[in-house]
């Protein structure tokens, strides 16, 4: 693997007594897209705010895109983009005006606010105070800051908690069209179907311990249980659901008689879905 | 970066419209104060008498001085009565002399004589020690022999501030470093309120986690602080006519004030959690930072612990550099706690802000 745009060796943190990152250690290679999964407070949120400088570990080190997150702080902060959990934009001031200060502030030369917001779904309102917006709204527009510097990195907690289904799609396409430029993506969420659909590799947190991590469909393969649902209609008409578990030696002869002996109506495949196999490995669920 | 960052404050601050109409309305309102207070000394010290014994020769000296000045200082009551509601009611007499019929008899017996002085309403502490010394002269004009036994008086004023005696001051010139003082006192609680107000919305996070670096967060949230706050208190004192006197001396002045009531928001942002807090905190830090104007306005209000208000530095500086023409020297002390203690609070608040990030 060539050098990985972020690598984090033995970090911990902890609030006091609690102890919120527990001794991680990981690597992300560039134009990769990472999903922190885990409960609240199993410390996604803790190892975000310690990459992004927010935070200063207490044991371990970490660097992104070959810098040093605590010696060189401040260079890191210039090569990422950030979406943080709770939104802290400048209610007071317009779409456009959020993104222009922040496009000044980082000297980005030629910016164009609006070509950005168009992305985001937010043309058309742009000269709104942002406090007028929908919490949906609101949401885009921190991802459209994030982008304002055209990052190498993006941060994203908790990106689409609590929104629509149209804000976020608009989140999830501009996540795919950036690490489609090759941007690294940092994202944490406890919405498995959001880390499966966008993650090449997830991380299961727990109590914060990385507990797995791998992609999507081997942590599927290692763990989960793959079955048939075949529905079946009865000589008396009545219907029953019949599971046939997958990849056992006696399989293919219960298909088979499955197929000979029976009046099948459905069959459907079935696979474990990331919640499953989170509760499997830590005995809990990710909403917990 | 900084500046882009000031800019960007600057119009927040006046794009909240509490903010812009108090800004607005404080500037024209002490201003229209300013103008509306008089420009003159009232150096009319009228005094009433009532003099029991006509016989004394203090008597017809007064009726003859008043013969020949008519409408001059002094007015003669028929009784005390007469001349206490004088006194109190027509505004025309600053003290009231009453004295009894045996003030002769009694003195010539070298025997002590008691005499009453009435003052009326707001009549300063220096005003009356010098109708005090007057009142000793009246007594001496009856019998030189009294003189011994009157001067056992061995009244010691200590003038705190200012003194103002044979200086007097027209009411606008006494309230010029009260109302220069009252407009940077009232930015303390912008400045507190936009500070907060980043912290607590996590646009300081946002900042600080992207382009800017922390101290340019901090120095951006000074200077704004001072532009708003010198930028009034210059505009008010150019309207004042007032920058002609020492100039840098008073800009360096006005600089000072500001920048301690900028490290003032500082902290008051930095120990407030929401918009709420920032108004109590401003109530309980805004007051006593207006007191020492009073001892500027009214002299004999002055008490030494005033100087524990560091304000008091400031209003003190004004009042000696634009009623008295005082010079770097005299107020150079003053200045160098100005500086020390608006540094030191901007230092201490940046700490505790810190702590909330």
């Amino acid at each position: 693997m060539a050098q990985p745009a972020i690598s984090v060796k033995d970090l911990s943190f902890s609030y006091g007594d609690t102890l919120a990152v527990d001794d991680i250690s990981f690597d992300v290679a560039g134009g990769e897209v990472i999903g922190f999964l885990g409960p609240n407070g199993a410390g996604k949120s803790t190892v975000v705010k310690m990459l992004t400088g927010q935070l200063t570990p207490q044991n371990g080190s970490a660097t992104l895109l070959g810098m040093d997150i605590v010696k060189e702080r401040k260079q890191v902060q210039q090569e990422f983009g950030i979406s943080f959990e709770f939104t802290n934009l400048y209610e007071q001031m317009s779409a456009v005006e959020n993104l222009n200060l922040f496009a000044k502030l980082y000297k980005v030369p030629d910016f164009d606010a609006m070509n950005l917001l168009e992305k985001v779904g937010l043309g058309g309102r742009e000269k709104e105070h942002v406090a007028n917006y929908s919490k949906g709204m609101k949401q885009r527009l921190m991802m459209a800051r994030a982008l304002v510097s055209d990052p190498k990195m993006l941060f994203l907690d908790e990106p689409t908690d609590g929104l629509d289904p149209v804000s976020t799609e608009t989140i999830h396409t501009l996540i795919r069209a950036a690490t489609q430029q090759g941007t690294t993506v940092f994202l944490t969420t406890h919405d498995m179907v959001e880390a499966d659909k966008l993650s090449d590799r997830v991380a299961f947190l727990n109590q914060g311990k990385i507990v797995a991590l791998d992609t999507p469909a081997r942590l599927k393969q290692r763990f989960g249980m793959r079955a048939l649902k075949v529905e079946v209609e009865l000589p008396n008409g009545d219907i029953e659901v019949r599971e046939v578990t997958l990849d056992e030696d006696q399989t293919p002869q219960t298909v088979f008689d499955l197929l000979k002996n029976e009046r099948i109506l459905t069959v459907h495949s079935e696979e474990a879905t990331l919640e499953d196999i989170f509760f499997d490995i830590t005995g809990r669920g990710l909403q917990g | 970066m900084i500046g882009t960052l000031v800019v960007n404050d600057i119009k927040l601050f006046f794009r909240n419209r509490f903010f812009a109409i108090v800004t607005a309305i404080g500037v024209v309102f002490y201003l229209i104060i300013y103008f509306l207070l008089p420009n003159q000394v009232d150096e009319n010290l009228g005094m009433a008498f009532f003099i029991e014994d006509r016989e004394i020769p203090l008597y017809q000296r007064l009726i003859d001085e008043n013969d020949e000045n008519p409408g001059g200082d002094y007015t003669i009551f028929d009784s005390e009565a007469e001349m206490l509601t004088a006194l109190e009611e027509t505004g025309d007499f600053f003290v009231g002399l009453s004295l009894p019929a045996d003030l002769s008899a009694a003195a010539a017996r070298g025997e002590q004589v008691e005499l009453n002085a009435y003052y009326a309403p707001g009549v300063p502490a220096e005003a009356k020690q010098i109708f005090h010394d007057v009142l000793v002269l009246v007594a001496n004009t009856i019998n030189p022999e009294t003189l011994a036994s009157l001067a056992r008086f061995n009244d010691t004023g200590i003038v705190l501030g200012n003194d103002m005696t044979g200086a007097p001051l027209s009411m606008r010139d006494r309230f010029a470093p009260l109302l220069l003082m009252m407009i940077v006192v009232i930015e303390v609680f912008g400045l507190a309120t936009l500070l907060n107000r980043d912290v607590d919305n996590g646009t300081a996070r946002a900042l600080i986690t992207g382009p800017l670096r922390l101290h340019q967060f901090f120095v951006g949230k000074a200077l704004m602080g001072m532009v708003l706050a010198f930028g009034q208190v210059l505009l008010l004192s150019a309207v004042m006519g007032i920058l002609g006197t020492a100039p840098l001396l008073l800009l360096t002045t006005l600089l000072l004030g500001s920048l301690l009531m900028v490290g003032l928001g500082f902290f008051i942002a930095a120990i407030s959690k929401d918009n709420t807090s920032v108004m109590g905190w401003a109530i309980v830090f805004i007051i006593p930072m207006v007191f020492p104007g009073f001892s500027v306005l009214l002299p004999g209000l002055s008490s030494g612990w005033m100087e524990l208000i560091p304000s008091y530095f400031f209003v003190d500086s004004l009042h000696r550099i634009i009623n008295f023409g005082a010079g770097w020297a005299d107020v150079a002390g003053n200045l160098a706690i100005l500086l020390l203690v608006g540094a030191g609070s901007m230092a201490v608040g940046t700490a505790a802000i810190l702590r909330k990030f």
